[in-house]
């Protein structure tokens, strides 16, 4: 920022901390995010990287002003040079949508179910810039255009697509003028193709104002651009210009987070598959869903130990055909063959979400008992498979809930070899993990399907993964 | 029922209650009087040491009314909760699994008896034979099981979507492993709510019919015939008109006290 007269940065943040309340009296109030200071000028960029649990949500409420009620923060954030906190909450308000503005992490939340989208961006140019009703239609409508949602005027959220609910979210999040944009997580849960249109968006808007971009994706922060901070456990480990960063990095943490992006994976070794008898045999599989054709006459074989790869953006029926084949759900037409004569309780699925897959209300240790005895497996199987998968056996004294999402993934992967599975779906097994756990898991995942001769359906919203990891890959596209 | 964490309105809820059942309790084995027992002479009698609660127009000792209406009170809200909560997750979990015929056959029942105030069904069954408990017992278990059958049906049907159902299925698990793995802990909590709001339902339907004399008989001590019996006398001895209006107040808030709030 060179210049004969001083500018004032859009946000300033010094020695920035987040605290935690003590819970009783003697003890020490709990420091959740470390000092953190650093000032934004216009037309800059800065994106916060770091995986679930670094912080970085803690810092973007306290720059909204919206911690949560046990919380409280420490230090100084300046707007335009204002203190935010010599403000009363009122006025501080006052600087949502004008000022600062929030693109909230799921879109879905932050909608008006009900109301069509463009009611949901003219209405804050009557409320909040206080338009006449015709000529804030209009710019709603222009704004519409701008982000490519023509057409969709009149849609429900419910009817829009996630990346399109995104962008209707940052019209609506953006229409009153403000100049700094807070984006959590923008593109979670987005395809690869509305992930980068959303980001090309956010550039795009932000060489009028400045931008900071919280996200735990390294691809998306490569495209922002800019500036870069990197978090872990609510403390900074690295700072600086982004290509310079990513690039090369002194802090170890960063150069772990950047080689746990799928295109950065080496190749794995995959064995030699072609003499591996069939497992599984879809022909002319076809399926509707409403009046929406997912996919017709789709056959694929798979045989023991092949790792199938299946992208495709997200609705595409991919998850659909999965259930197909273990016969969860019912094809409109086609068969399905199951080779070999294996027990049906050997075809197996690995969930999304982990801990939608354990029962809440029983410690882990309770399912595996169950399923040892209902089997009459071998119990001291348990003990060498979870060190096979790096857990610690401690983890079954405990409930589902008190498991972190890579532990509980790779406990259900535990579970299914039990039986051991001669097919596996993997349903986008470690899209809700940080990318580093999800490296881990899934190479497991591999390993593993391999010692097993098992095979492997794995879906995926990533090419760059499936490309990595599998011996044959299918993209599923909407005909 | 493991993870009983009540909230503090629960916690004074149960008080109440078990404080009423030890007065019903306690009344039939310490205090020898019968509740029928007439001494014309003693008419509203004001409490004394004998007759801690007085007496009322026939000279009968309220102590030993009291203690005899609760417990009718009591164990017909007992078994009634526990016939329609017993039938209602039953059907319930049958209409939520099996879906198809069975659960339009059921449903079709269960708008039926939607379509009409639950009171004025029991007033039809009390009325084909009046006076007897057993049509009373019906009455009330018949109306009251149509909420946990809905309740029960609907978040049967979540969990049998649920990935962790579908997961213990997959791995080979039966109908029955999955009912106590998945099924039941979901219908705890709410059942025991709908179990509190239902015993407060029946001991209100149960005052409302004797009230109007469509209930029990006299001489039984019930809390609604009581009350009715009392009313003419509020201006000479409020304080007997009272009890029964006490009583029955004190059972229902304690109830909704309980029902009240959600287990973690």
């Amino acid at each position: 920022m060179t210049g004969s007269q001083p500018i004032i940065p859009l946000l300033q943040v010094e020695n920035l901390c987040v605290f935690s309340r003590p819970q009783a009296k003697n003890q020490a109030p709990e420091l959740l995010l470390e000092p953190l200071s650093f000032s934004l000028y216009p037309g800059e960029r800065l994106t916060i990287l770091g995986e679930t649990g670094a912080g970085k949500s803690l810092l973007m409420q306290a720059i909204m002003g919206t911690l949560p009620k046990p919380l409280y923060h420490q230090g100084r954030i300046r707007i335009a040079g204002q203190d935010l906190d010599a403000l009363p909450q009122t006025e501080r308000e006052q600087l949502w949508g004008r000022r600062i503005a929030l693109l909230p992490q799921e879109p879905w939340h932050a909608l008006d179910p009900l109301m069509p989208s463009q009611e949901q961006v003219s209405e804050v140019y009557q409320c909040v810039k206080g338009r006449k009703p015709d000529s804030a239609d209009h710019q709603a409508t222009q704004d519409l255009l701008a982000v490519g949602l023509q057409g969709a005027e009149h849609k429900r959220p419910d009817q829009l697509s996630g990346g399109m609910a995104q962008r209707l979210a940052f019209c609506a999040a953006t229409a009153a003028g403000a100049s700094l944009i807070l984006a959590d997580e923008p593109t979670k849960g987005l395809d690869t193709s509305c992930r980068e249109a959303l980001v090309q968006l956010l550039c795009k808007k932000s060489t009028q104002g400045t931008l900071l971009t919280i996200t735990h994706d390294v691809a998306v922060a490569r495209q922002l651009g800019g500036r870069i901070l990197v978090m872990k456990s609510g403390r900074l480990l690295d700072d600086g210009r982004i290509k310079q960063v990513l690039d090369d990095s002194a802090c170890q943490y960063t150069r772990q987070l950047i080689e746990a992006e799928p295109a950065r994976w080496p190749p794995y070794p995959l064995p030699n598959i072609q003499q591996a008898t069939p497992i599984l045999e879809a022909q002319e599989l076809s399926k509707q869903r409403g009046n929406k054709r997912l996919f017709e006459h789709l056959s694929l074989q798979i045989r023991r130990g092949e790792i199938l790869g299946l992208t495709g953006d997200s609705g595409c029926g991919k998850s659909t055909l999965g259930d197909i084949l273990l016969g969860l759900l019912p094809a409109d037409s086609g068969r399905v063959y199951r080779r070999g004569g294996f027990a049906p309780q050997r075809y197996l699925k690995l969930y999304q979400d982990p801990p939608a897959s354990f029962a809440p209300q029983v410690k882990l240790a309770q399912l595996f008992d169950d399923l040892i005895r209902l089997h009459r497996l071998d119990a001291k199987r348990l003990p060498a498979l979870l060190e096979r998968l790096n857990l610690s056996t401690h983890l079954l004294q405990r409930h589902s809930h008190q498991v972190s999402g890579g532990e509980l993934q790779r406990l259900a992967l535990a579970r299914v070899l039990l039986m051991e599975p001669v097919f596996l779906f993997a349903d986008e097994p470690v899209s809700r993990l940080d990318p580093i756990t999800a490296r881990d898991v899934l190479q497991l995942l591999v390993e593993v399907a391999t010692e097993y001769q098992c095979a492997v359906l794995l879906v995926s919203h990533d090419p760059a993964l499936v490309h990595k990891i599998c011996h044959t890959q299918r993209c599923l596209s909407l005909p | 029922m493991r993870q009983l964490k009540l909230k503090t309105s629960q916690k004074i809820g149960a008080g109440l209650l078990l404080l009423l059942l030890a007065f019903a309790l306690l009344e039939a084995l310490l205090h020898g009087t019968a509740p029928y027992l007439q001494r014309l002479d003693q008419a509203f009698a004001l409490p004394s040491l004998q007759e801690p609660l007085g007496t009322d127009q026939f000279g009968r000792s309220m102590l030993a009314r009291m203690g005899a209406a609760l417990r009718l009170s009591l164990i017909l809200s007992l078994i009634c909760v526990l016939t329609s909560a017993t039938l209602g997750i039953l059907l319930g979990v049958v209409a939520g699994w099996w879906q198809g015929w069975a659960d339009r056959l059921l449903s079709f029942i269960l708008n039926m008896l939607l379509a009409l105030p639950g009171l004025v069904l029991i007033l039809l069954f009390a009325g084909l034979a009046p006076g007897s408990l057993l049509m009373l017992y019906l009455a009330i278990s018949l109306v009251l099981w149509v909420e946990y059958f809905r309740v029960v049906r609907a978040i049967t049907r979540t969990q049998i979507q649920s990935s962790a159902m579908q997961a213990s299925h997959m791995l080979g698990f039966g109908r029955w492993y999955c009912f106590r793995r998945h099924i039941w802990p979901a219908l705890v909590s709410p059942v025991f709510t709908l179990a509190a709001f239902g015993a407060a339902n029946a001991i209100l339907a149960l005052a409302a019919l004797g009230f109007v004399s469509v209930g029990v008989r006299p001489p039984t001590a019930e809390l609604g015939l009581m009350m009715v019996e009392l009313f003419p006398y509020y201006s000479d001895a409020p304080w007997v008109l009272a009890q029964p209006v006490l009583a029955v107040f004190l059972l229902v808030l304690s109830l909704n006290l309980l029902a009240g709030g959600k287990r973690s």
